[in-house]
């Protein structure tokens, strides 16, 4: 029982000059702005968080229905309900900040313009560790991932934003392009500091009894446990051809899965629509982390990383 | 300090209940405040991540300071699955959650009105007014018979009632028809001389026409509201309804209950 005690391993990583404390970050839109969260998760002890995708103007989303269950996933097509960047700079922001955990801002907008704006806001905003764009949401009709599936488009966008901000700027990529490494080489050469990957799959559920979507929308994005062999797979592969800090993303709900991302390449995870299914999500995922670290002796998360092994 | 609303509450009885409900009793830590009439839990039903995501529940009796008591119907796979479950088993809760109904002020008569599955809320709901005092005219509505509460629940809405009426489309039992069909006529008493309250629960269409009853006649009325939920927590905006001032509002975090005249219908 007693042996020879074991050292605390270091979890802390830096994500594109983010330095985060440790790698357990929560995926934008699956976490609000924290204070929902916070009666069940004591935000200090969190990487950082992913706020949900702030724009320019206040956006009321799509109608409902929004989400419909599938196997082991969710469907979701919201539509980027949010207040706005003042409101968010105003009243949510303000909370965040009392807490030491790293603040990451999802933004996004209809044209280059808007994204462009409300990265010039944040900019000037105290305590934002960083931007993460959001090129891939597949449930608004102008923006998103018209962006995100064009590699000009994904280009010029994200070289506009980062003529505006120096904070540190993450690009979250779509899954529902044919080679997702190009779309990371295109945002490396803009300018960006990590990457995210990876948004939900662009997917659908019809009722065959009145032979309607699911979603009021018709289409939606995949996310949940389904997608995350395609979401390893990703980020396994961006890792290979492109140098720059992933945030892997994607189904994670144990640490085990969280641990996958890591050994293909990521630098931190983020926890998407588990804190949906259990609101402690992220903390069982770090306490797991932490623990198979200390188990099989394994001092810094470095030596975890991208250590996947051919076969 | 997690918060105690995330919580193991084990089943202490499960058994089918009429012809097509199951009456589940949960034993639920000392920790976890009571359900207020009109807030929810959420349920999961499996420890696997298939299906995914919890349910969504409405109380319908708080038993003891430790236990409550849940009604529901197998509506898909995941209260199939449920309804599996055995005494002893402990499911995941995440509740209470949510607004629940505002209890009106002092002489203000009470009227409940549900349909179908949706009359868990409205007999916690029943219960509170009685227990202060209030003299509340039920109206129970269902498709035919087996859709109406099982025995006991409707026993105990008469218990609470100082009336109760009943219609079936079908004629099986009560009087045939809509609940509307007697809701509206009562609501439209020319001599109404005691100030009202009207409290909904039932499908959306139920909703829509208590709530244009309850316009035409001025009274002031709740409606508990049903949508596919996700988190529960207000974080996912997965379960927003249209709101009438423009907009959309979050049935778990707003409401469910919700003023009728809030929502777009």
């Amino acid at each position: 029982m007693t042996g020879e005690k074991k050292k605390q391993p270091d979890l802390s990583v830096d994500c594109g000059g983010i330095k985060l404390k440790n790698p357990v970050l929560t995926a934008s839109g699956t976490f609000g702005y924290g204070e929902e969260y916070a009666e069940f998760v004591d935000l200090n002890r969190l990487g950082g968080v992913i706020v949900k995708g702030i724009s320019l103007n206040p956006l009321p989303g799509n109608p409902p229905p929004r989400i419909w269950e599938t196997p082991s996933g969710m469907l979701n097509a919201i539509g980027l309900e949010n207040p706005g960047v003042e409101v968010f700079l105003k009243e949510r922001l303000p909370f965040l900040r009392t807490f030491d955990t790293a603040v990451i801002v999802n933004i996004f907008g209809y044209s280059p313009d808007e994204y462009v704006s409300v990265a010039e806001r944040l900019d000037d905003a105290e305590g934002v560790s960083g931007i993460e764009v959001n090129i891939s949401c597949p449930n608004v009709k102008a923006g998103g991932m018209v962006f995100g599936t064009d590699l000009q488009a994904t280009s010029d966008l994200l070289g506009a934003v980062r003529k505006v901000t120096r904070l540190p700027l993450i690009a979250k990529l779509s899954p529902n392009v044919t080679d997702i490494t190009r779309f990371g080489t295109a945002a490396r050469d803009a300018g960006c500091d990590g990457l995210s990957l990876i948004n939900t799959l662009l997917g659908m559920a019809i009722d065959v009894r009145t032979r309607k979507p699911r979603l009021a929308n018709s289409t939606g994005g995949l996310s949940g446990p389904a997608i995350r062999p395609v979401a390893v797979r990703m980020v396994w592969q961006m890792a290979q051809s492109v140098s720059l800090p992933i945030i892997g993303m994607g189904g994670i709900v144990t640490a085990e899965d969280a641990l996958e991302f890591i050994l293909a390449g990521a630098t931190a995870v983020a926890v998407g629509t588990a804190n949906f299914v259990n609101p402690r999500a992220t903390l069982e995922v770090l306490d797991g982390i932490e623990a198979f670290m200390t188990d099989q002796d394994i001092g810094s998360l470095r030596d975890l990383q991208g250590k996947v092994m051919s076969r | 300090m997690p918060s105690p609303r995330l919580c193991n509450a084990t089943i202490l009885s499960h058994t089918a209940a009429g012809r097509q409900y199951y009456r589940l009793v949960l034993k639920i830590p000392g920790t976890v405040s009571l359900p207020l009439p009109g807030q929810f839990v959420m349920l999961r039903v499996t420890d696997t991540i298939d299906p995914l995501l919890a349910r969504p529940f409405g109380i319908s009796s708080v038993l003891t300071r430790t236990s409550i008591e849940i009604f529901y119907r197998v509506v898909g796979r995941g209260t199939m699955l449920l309804s599996r479950t055995r005494p002893g088993r402990t499911l995941d809760m995440l509740g209470p959650l949510g607004r629940g109904f505002p209890m009106p002020e002092k002489g203000i008569q009470p009227i409940l009105v549900t349909g179908g599955s949706g009359f868990p809320p409205l007999h916690l709901l029943a219960k509170a007014l009685k227990k202060q005092k209030y003299r509340s005219v039920i109206f129970i509505g269902a498709r035919d018979r087996s859709e109406l509460p099982p025995a006991g629940i409707l026993r105990s809405f008469k218990e609470q009632a100082s009336a109760l009426h009943i219609t079936t489309e079908d004629g099986s039992a009560g009087k045939k028809g809509l609940i509307t069909d007697l809701f509206a006529p009562y609501c439209s008493l020319p001599d109404r001389s005691v100030k009202a309250k009207i409290y909904a629960c039932g499908p959306t269409p139920m909703l829509k026409s208590v709530s244009t009853v309850a316009a035409e006649c001025s009274i002031p009325c709740f409606v508990s509201m049903e949508e596919r939920m996700a988190c529960g927590l207000g974080a996912c905006m997965g379960c927003s309804v249209r709101r009438r001032a423009g907009g959309y509002l979050r049935v778990c975090k707003e409401g469910p209950v919700f003023e009728a005249e809030e929502i777009a219908w």
